[in-house]
């Protein structure tokens, strides 16, 4: 056991050693940070912090909130689409399943790049610029195949005896849905809401074009705000504030992995 | 029935999709007419980092507390995103009012109908304080798409601290030529150690270099029709000499050369005290300054002496109303605004490269830090020739096929001869892809 | 007999033939079906009828017929952008899921401080996309990097190793294999959802646990397997972030790191050309496809499906 976690430890330091030093650096004066790098500190400063903080207009606070807004439109919106979309596709039995699955799939292998155009278009035309609206409804309507995909794998793997029983005892698809096969996806439903948490809080690209006022804007969109490759960056806030923001998402996976532990092993078993 | 809603609703996008895609320029107020006393929104957007993003908002409720029916709205977007965003809106005719403009877009953009005139506007725009050269830069077939707002020159940023080190004098760069950048570049890294080397190669992040060797032979990259002109043997030189740098270890070794020369400022060879000679805008001598800690002299190029001078006025961006706008005169009155008000020209000082306008320049020499002040000088004493064509439609992605043949001349995918011919090939089909 | 055999009997044995749920399906999919035609249908047909024009975002689009499309074969920067995304799918995505497989089976149970290292592991998996790897990255595999550092312990000269054509693609595929959290956590969850009681049953069968892997967790956690890889491998067709942070956006050094989609995105907004952008889009769709379809088709014989 002993030789297990020391290999652990090992692998687990090359994999965090760039995460250290970001940490490492945003604690360095920024103008040290390219001309010694290494993860030793000759002092601590926190200067970083405050001058990150404040460094954009509205302050960084107001990016937190706006993502965490964001986020939880969007966690709320692919519960509950997307498990009733990917139930739909793996327990029932209806006509041109085939095909409409096949449909779902496809619309994830166009690259966002030229759908982005057209769609900026459609809610430009709706009004929908400048609000979270482009960015969460899509969401409320299971747009994400990836994790309808996600779920209907999940229920596939559930034992049927379970709803067969149910439908025995007169349940409608409605509650087993909601009474069996729901309680029994919670990794599943773990699983979608750290990443749609994690994507969300990360994504770049389509929370740039739809949010064009600096009061809107999110936390990718602000970290991005401090690197300009035209001038000077102040890396030292950069990193500072990319720290503040990995806590958040941190913090979700720390108590969202829980949720995943509470899989059907110890249901059924033990 | 289902499927008839579909059809419907997906023919109803796509007819909505087109008819905005084919939409004209809105029809709004005139440019020429008065400012209105309505409430009047604008919206302005710009790239770069954190500190422009203050300084310029500060700037923005100066003129919001002259003219308080206008509101500006500032949308601050860092360089890739600014295009990627500012395409986009295009493309659903919701395009900002006003915007920051770079020379290499300019003419993709205004030649495209984008831009406003903005002689069209001249009522409510000032510009009598400006050089008419620089002026000129920002103008195509007698229109002007966009207003210059800050200059700057290209040269070369040499580390005194690193000469002193090493016991080497600073060259005169009045009369050297690109010969005597080597020799002393070779000095440099033979006492370096394979620490620190002699020269940060060109050819990397900007085309500049490139302009201005032929320009110093009498040639230029494009004709003023936008073809490409450039005699391939002055590329082959150019490609050759950077070889040569790289070949004869005055530079770093190519991974070494191309990793920080395209890392940004703060990672650059300069910026790392690791090469004693580089290629910079005379505007980023403050920035560098700062970043390497060390002290930094600006030198004219090499060859300046030799033949013509190649050296010229880059407007550092352009500032340009939408085409689109509703508003066009009280946006061209802000830009005037930004162009000159002298206060809030004490609040943006050289942020945006040393200002085009004349009278704003003197106006801030007394608030400037020491390396401005010596970017300023630069640009006010250092000869220069008249201005290069604007970049043609469709060459804007000019930068990232010179960076491109650099790797393959450094790596040895290529000849420097091969590399001359190709990238003029390259650069004259994107040109004429655009047409 | 063993567990699995017998449970798959019991399973396969119940099975009867049951009518079609049409209207309760059409509820359950109303929002799917709505996001389909209201958000979806619109921009995908435009950007397949873009695809046929030359269209570059200011002015309006230009029917050019089959053009965009002929382009693509003669186009050597996109074959050579191919070539690289290619190498990068079929590489990356094996040493990834079996990364994450691996870290996931040793993380299941049994072990003190579960809940840390899973954090730990997930961490780089956060930051993948952030701006901040470019930095991160040359710490590691620039000239001066960690790896350069730990090389001349033993002698060795390193190089800019992102800045290199012969192997920045392969400190992507590091880059890729690092953030191997997401595929990690659904293995993770798909592990939870076996019943115990299979591993009981086995052991008491006196199955030893390498047998126990090949016998039980394999072919229950198969459906998962199967869903990461067809996503992985849709994913890492599509990768453009890292590659675009990394090499500053431009595919660099000599295309070395030009992936599909990047190629895609400089034609659409740098050039722009969304017409041929388009076009390329719809090709790759093709690609991917074809690749899912492959996919699906050997799913027949080596995923377990309870149904």
């Amino acid at each position: 056991m002993p030789a297990k976690h020391l290999g652990l430890v090992v692998i687990g330091f090359i994999m965090l050693y760039p995460v250290l030093w970001m940490i490492v650096s945003s604690l360095r004066p920024g103008d040290e940070i390219f001309r010694n790098p290494g993860l030793i500190l000759d002092s601590l400063q926190t200067e970083n912090y405050t001058e990150g903080w404040n460094a954009l207009n509205p302050s960084f606070g107001t990016y937190l909130l706006n993502s965490t807004i964001l986020v939880l439109g969007c966690i709320i919106g692919n519960l509950v689409s997307c498990s009733m979309a990917a139930y739909a596709f793996a327990r029932l039995n209806f006509s041109g399943k085939r095909w409409w699955f096949g449909i779902m799939l496809g619309t994830i292998m166009l690259p966002v790049h030229v759908i982005i155009v057209p769609q900026y278009v459609l809610f430009s035309q709706a009004g929908w610029v400048n609000t979270f609206l482009p960015l969460i409804v899509p969401k409320i309507l299971a747009t994400d195949a990836f994790f309808v995909f996600l779920m209907v794998q999940f229920i596939r793997g559930l034992p049927r005896e379970l709803d067969e029983a149910a439908r025995i005892d007169g349940c409608g698809h409605p509650r087993i849905f909601a009474q069996i096969v729901l309680p029994l996806m919670k990794p599943a439903l773990a699983t979608t809401t750290i990443f749609t948490f994690i994507w969300t809080w990360n994504d770049f690209f389509t929370q740039l074009i739809y949010l064009t006022d600096p009061e809107m804007y999110t936390v990718p969109v602000a970290l991005r705000s401090f690197v300009d490759s035209t001038v000077a960056t102040s890396w030292g806030s950069q990193f500072a504030m990319s720290v503040v923001s990995l806590v958040p998402i941190f913090l979700a996976f720390l108590i969202g992995q829980r949720y995943l532990v509470k899989g059907i092993a110890t249901t059924g078993g033990k | 029935m289902l499927k008839g809603v579909r059809r419907r609703t997906a023919l109803t996008v796509l007819v909505s999709l087109t008819a905005s895609m084919l939409a004209a320029c809105g029809s709004g107020s005139e440019a020429g007419g008065d400012l209105t006393a309505e409430p009047v929104t604008l919206r302005f957007t710009w790239w770069g980092a954190d500190d422009r993003h203050k300084r310029t908002q500060q700037v923005i409720d100066m003129f919001q507390k002259k003219h308080p029916n206008i509101t500006i709205k500032g949308e601050f977007k860092e360089w890739n995103g600014y295009w990627d965003s500012l395409a986009t809106t295009m493309a659903a005719n919701d395009a900002p009012d006003i915007m920051q403009m770079d020379e290499l877009y300019i003419a993709s953009y205004s030649e495209r109908g984008a831009l406003l005139d903005l002689n069209e506007a001249k009522k409510h725009l000032d510009t009598a304080n400006f050089d008419q050269k620089a002026l000129a830069t920002g103008a195509v077939d007698g229109k002007q798409y966009g207003l210059p707002v800050g200059l700057g020159m290209y040269s070369i940023m040499v580390n005194t601290d690193l000469l002193a080190k090493y016991d080497i004098p600073v060259p005169d760069d009045t009369k050297w030529s690109w010969d005597d950048l080597k020799k002393i570049g070779d000095q440099v890294s033979k006492a370096g150690g394979g620490q620190v080397f002699g020269v940060q190669s060109p050819g990397i992040n900007d085309t500049a270099g490139l302009s201005i060797r032929a320009r110093q032979q009498g040639k230029s990259l494009f004709d003023q029709q936008g073809k490409v002109v450039l005699p391939p043997e002055i590329a082959t030189q150019y490609w050759q000499y950077i070889l040569d740098l790289s070949k004869t270890g005055v530079a770093a070794p190519p991974s070494v050369t191309i990793e920080k020369a395209s890392a940004g400022l703060n990672q650059s060879a300069t910026a790392t005290n690791t090469a004693a000679f580089g290629f910079w805008w005379n505007t980023q001598l403050t920035a560098l300054t700062a970043a390497s800690g060390a002290k930094l002299k600006l030198l004219r190029l090499p060859g300046e002496s030799q033949g013509k001078p190649g050296a010229y006025y880059k407007p550092s961006m352009f500032w340009s109303v939408s085409s689109r706008s509703k508003h066009p005169a009280e946006a061209a009155a802000f830009v005037s605004f930004l162009a000159n008000d002298e206060e809030a020209a004490k609040i943006l000082l050289t942020e945006r490269g040393v200002p085009a306008n004349l009278k704003i320049r003197d106006a801030i020499a007394g608030q400037l830090k020491e390396t401005d002040k010596a970017a300023k000088e630069y640009l006010d004493t250092v000869p220069v020739s008249d201005p290069p064509r604007i970049t043609p439609k469709g060459a804007s992605t000019l930068d990232a096929i010179l960076k491109r043949k650099t790797e393959d001349v450094l790596f040895g995918r290529t000849t420097p001869d091969a590399a001359a011919a190709s990238f003029i090939k390259e650069v004259q089909s994107e040109v004429d892809a655009a047409k | 007999m063993s567990a699995l055999d017998e449970l798959r009997q019991l399973r396969h044995g119940g099975v009867q033939v049951r009518k079609r749920d049409n209207k309760a399906a059409f509820w359950f999919l109303a929002p799917w079906f709505a996001g389909l035609i209201f958000i979806t249908v619109g921009p995908v047909l435009a950007s397949f009828l873009l695809g046929f024009t030359k269209y570059n975002l200011i002015q309006p689009p230009k029917f050019i017929g089959f053009d965009n499309f002929a382009r693509i074969f003669s186009d050597e920067r996109l074959h050579n952008a191919l070539g690289v995304t290619f190498t990068y799918v079929l590489v990356s995505v094996p040493l990834q899921l079996a990364c994450a497989l691996g870290v996931a089976l040793l993380l299941d149970r049994g072990l003190r401080g579960l809940a840390f290292y899973r954090s730990a592991f997930y961490l780089p998996s956060l930051l993948g996309s952030s701006v901040a790897i470019a930095v991160l990255w040359t710490q590691v595999f620039g000239a001066e990097g960690l790896i350069n550092r730990v090389l001349s312990f033993v002698g060795i000269e390193g190089r800019g190793w992102i800045s290199d054509p012969d192997t920045a693609l392969s400190t992507l595929i590091v880059l890729n294999v690092w953030t191997f959290g997401s595929p990690m956590i659904i293995f993770l969850a798909g592990l939870r959802q076996i019943p115990a009681v299979y591993y009981e049953a086995a052991a008491i069968d006196g199955a030893s646990k390498w047998s126990q892997f090949w016998r039980i967790t394999l072919p229950l956690l198969s459906p998962i397997l199967f869903f990461n890889l067809v996503l992985q491998i849709i994913h890492a067709f599509q990768s453009f972030t890292q590659a675009f942070v990394v090499s500053g956006g431009t595919g660099g050094p000599s295309d070395s790191t030009m992936f599909y989609t990047l190629y895609l995105y400089q034609q659409g907004f740098s050039r722009f050309d969304m017409g041929y952008a388009s076009a390329l889009a719809w090709f790759l769709l093709l690609i991917i496809a074809a690749f899912t379809a492959i996919n699906f088709w050997a799913a027949k014989y080596w995923v377990f499906y309870d149904d």
